[in-house]
């Protein structure tokens, strides 16, 4: 029974980080159309930069993470400004430009930090005991912070002006645009936004997985995975997804060990495509 | 009035014709040179180019593939599998080595190419990962994180192909094949995925049945890249999961953007420029990724046709 | 026989319903306008019924075959075609392989009265130039030929007059001619209210989503609540 409890919280506590993820790489998707396939690449971005400031800087944890968030949203504004502005109607072209930018980002982590894994250490041990309940006391904090960050993009996209263009610009551009709204602004703070959120993970996230040039991958497959399963371009759906793809890894790790989860998760989404191609709360996937 | 249809006259274009020159013309390298160096690379460039044909197949319709590793698994552990059983003749395992990818890719493309180009990507990406997990989670078939290796000789026409000369020339084979294929294919249907590439939506609503012309171009590219699998594995007589890595996708995708998406002799030029660059890095390998980085955001950016393109529109300008 | 029947078809995007409750039919042969303001939902209601598009509800029939939902390849090849709002040809290649394609992949061969069309379009003249280089009403021409060349049985056209010059609107009724006596029945998305009292003796008139009225021009333009509708739109005041 502990066993299953446990589960449960490491599988809300993934959840809630792909939930992060997902919903980055769905603001990216849904208000530009670009597939960011650097998405991962920013998650260990936000990692390395942590971790720098950590070990070299000798600065807080605290102060570490929101170096990073500033660094990757940073690094988005600017790569979606002067780069995929020029193509932002070429949906292969900008996915390319997002894939050029991961392989120079990687590479460029690789040259500075080296090919193995970092020794970054999450600063708060001990965990949490309630009656049989055994609760890594990371897990919740980074569950805290995570669903903080929820909420805050929640607030941010439903309760200002910015998010209700951002909204707007997802839902049909052309109109939003006869009605004033200027892409010129909110494209790359849409970028931004995601690519910030995506660091944010990797510098709360990888002190407790791993730091290394590895990450970066399957952190983009699950996003994917969870992008897809939520449904392509929607918000509520990338969330629920990311809980439920964190609920199924959690549990399928626990009691069948190795990378099945992965697996079964890629055969649901199969599935999913078959009966259901628009995802949980998607709308229309048909192609052309 | 001239005849309102254009007749095609000849099924293969001039680009086509050079590119089966160029690996024709390939069988009489191992024989001027014997020097390793030589041989490595171009076996390299021969495994690179074959898989970078199959990248460029599905581009031709504006879809991008990460699928070519996975594809290639099933190609090379296919092989490497038979060879454990004493099945060596090359024919067969050609034929094998193609087929089986472009079975599994039936359904797979039945399911996926009928829905946006977004899901395709996506799909083929992460179906690239999952290979590699099965890899790993079915050491019974595949020897899991071991491999296979020690897989016996190629024998063509009852010779084993055991020298590193006489391997090479196995993959110039190997490439000549697949080049033929693929430049078959891509001239035959040539209409139809110049449309599906340039407006899909008109084309389809012209009558095109879009999806199936996809899914033909998916399975005829998955088993472009389990040819290219079984030419990888024969290299190296051994099959492991680390030479099906899906970041190897990417040098794939590299070689033929920066070569030109545009002609089938993109991905040849991309190829072997790009594993030419890569062994200047020596030791460094790892930065080619970075170069490779760098080369494709310099094509997307403003070089659109890769440097076959940006050569043939040089040329075209000085006509 | 090749009549057109939408019963209660609907379309929902999002929290958004673009049009709902729309039934008419096109009878075999004949020529149905539809007019409305700006954003009624003209150009979606020819999404969803070429198949572009899925229905939210309701059903398509063509020639007693229902193909709601179906893919626009699908309704294509059943016999129904579309001309598109924008010029939208394929850019990249010339003339007279964009009217090839059509061809090809219409498989039905080639149209009576395409090449005499072509003539008269002044495309003939201009074959073998590409087709992005062509001037904006010359290309939606070559878009009409296009959507001809499949030999269509029902020709659905979105405002085929939109950005032509005066002189180039003869173009559209010319067209209209060739195709009705290839036999097919026309329904026309327009502005141009000249247009539509010259050519359809009946139209349709939708408005927010909604159809207000299907009638003669004379009939239906009288309405006050069709001038309401109007009103609202500077673009044309009937």
């Amino acid at each position: 029974m502990e066993q299953f409890l446990q589960a449960g919280i490491i599988g809300v506590s993934l959840g809630a980080q792909y939930a992060l993820l997902a919903l980055g790489f769905t603001l990216i998707f849904g208000i530009l159309g670009v597939v960011n396939f650097s998405h991962g690449g920013f998650y260990m971005l936000g990692g390395y930069v942590a971790f720098a400031c950590v070990e070299h800087l000798g600065l807080p944890y605290p102060l570490a993470v929101l170096a990073a968030i500033l660094v990757t949203a940073a690094l988005g504004w600017v790569f979606e400004l002067l780069l995929i502005e020029r193509l932002v109607d070429d949906h292969l072209a900008t996915l390319m430009l997002t894939l050029g930018l991961y392989l120079v980002m990687s590479t460029v982590m690789l040259q500075v930090f080296g090919p193995l894994a970092m020794d970054f250490r999450f600063p708060v041990t001990g965990a949490l005991r309630a009656g049989p309940i055994y609760a890594p006391l990371e897990n919740l904090i980074v569950l805290a912070i995570c669903l903080m960050a929820i909420l805050g993009l929640w607030l941010v996209l439903f309760r200002t002006d910015l998010g209700r263009g951002l909204r707007a610009l997802a839902d049909d551009r052309q109109v939003a645009m006869a009605q004033g709204l200027r892409p010129r602004i909110l494209f790359p703070a849409a970028f931004a936004l995601a690519t910030g959120l995506a660091g944010l993970t990797g510098a709360l996230v990888t002190p407790i997985l791993s730091l290394s040039p590895g990450v970066a991958d399957p952190v983009l497959a699950t996003s994917f995975l969870t992008v897809i399963l939520g449904g392509l371009g929607s918000l509520g759906g990338a969330a629920l997804a990311a809980f439920i793809v964190g609920i199924v890894e959690a549990y399928t790790s626990v009691y069948f060990g190795g990378s099945i989860g992965a697996l079964v998760l890629f055969v649901l989404v199969l599935l999913l495509l078959v009966f259901r191609p628009q995802g949980l709360l998607g709308r229309e996937a048909r192609g052309a | 009035m001239t005849p309102l249809i254009p007749r095609a006259r000849f099924l293969l274009g001039g680009a086509e014709i050079a590119a089966i020159l160029v690996f024709a013309a390939a069988f009489a390298v191992p024989t001027m040179t014997r020097s390793v160096l030589v041989y490595s690379v171009m076996n390299q460039a021969l495994v690179g180019v074959v898989a970078a044909q199959s990248v460029w197949i599905m581009l031709r319709m504006n879809l991008l593939s990460f699928a070519s590793p996975a594809f290639m698994a099933i190609g090379g552990y296919t092989v490497a599998i038979a060879g454990q059983h004493d099945i060596t003749d090359a024919f067969v395992l050609t034929a094998a080595a193609f087929l089986l990818p472009a079975l599994v890719a039936v359904p797979l493309g039945a399911l996926v190419l009928r829905l946006k180009g977004t899901y395709f990507v996506l799909v083929t990406f992460v179906l690239s990962q999952i290979m590699q997990l099965l890899l790993f989670e079915t050491p019974g078939l595949t020897g899991g994180s071991n491999g296979i290796s020690g897989i016996p000789p190629v024998t063509f026409l009852g010779t084993e192909l055991a020298t590193n000369k006489q391997v090479v020339l196995f993959a110039c084979g190997i490439a000549l094949l697949a080049t033929i294929i693929t430049a078959c294919l891509t001239r035959y249907f040539r209409q139809h995925f110049a449309a599906i590439e340039e407006n899909e939506i008109l084309a389809e609503s012209l009558g095109l049945v879009v999806w199936r012309y996809k899914a033909l171009g998916f399975v005829v590219a998955a088993g472009i890249a389990g040819l290219a699998g079984y030419s990888l594995v024969t290299m190296l007589l051994t099959a492991h999961p680390s030479s099906f890595e899906s970041g190897t996708a990417v040098d794939f995708i590299a070689y033929t953007i920066v070569g030109g998406r545009a002609s089938i002799l993109g991905p040849v030029v991309g190829t072997a420029s790009l594993v030419y660059a890569t062994n200047l890095f020596g030791t460094h390998g790892q930065y080619a990724q970075g170069l490779y980085g760098a080369l494709i955001l310099v094509v997307v950016l403003a070089l659109r046709g890769g440097v076959v393109g940006t050569v043939a529109s040089l040329v075209r300008r000085i006509r | 026989m090749s009549e057109l029947r939408v019963e209660g078809l609907a379309k929902r995007f999002g929290g958004l319903r673009v049009f709902q409750d729309i039934s008419f039919v096109l009878p075999s042969g004949a020529l149905l306008g539809v007019i409305g303001p700006n954003g009624a939902g003209k150009t979606t209601l020819i999404n969803v019924i070429s198949g572009r598009q899925p229905a939210s509800a309701g059903r398509i029939v063509l020639d007693g075959r229902d193909v709601t939902n179906q893919p626009a390849h699908a309704i294509s090849r059943l016999g129904l075609a579309r001309s598109f709002q924008q010029t939208n040809t394929f850019k990249s290649v010339s003339v007279r392989e964009n009217i090839a394609r059509a061809i090809r992949f219409g498989q039905r061969g080639i149209p009576k009265g395409l090449e005499n069309l072509l003539i008269e379009f002044g495309l003939t003249a201009r074959l073998d130039e590409q087709s992005d280089k062509l001037p904006y009403g010359l290309q939606k021409m070559l878009g009409l030929a296009m959507a001809f060349a499949t030999s269509p049985k029902v020709l659905l056209l979105d405002e085929p007059a939109a950005g032509l010059e005066r002189a180039e609107r003869n173009n559209v009724d010319l067209f209209v001619k060739h195709v009705r006596e290839a036999g097919a029945s026309v329904l026309i998305v327009e502005h141009d209210m000249d247009l539509i009292r010259r050519l359809c003796p009946r139209i349709l008139v939708l408005d927010a989503g909604v159809l207000l009225a299907d009638g003669s021009p004379a009939e239906v333009l009288a309405r006050p609540d069709v001038i309401a509708a109007y009103l609202g739109d500077s673009e044309e005041a009937a």
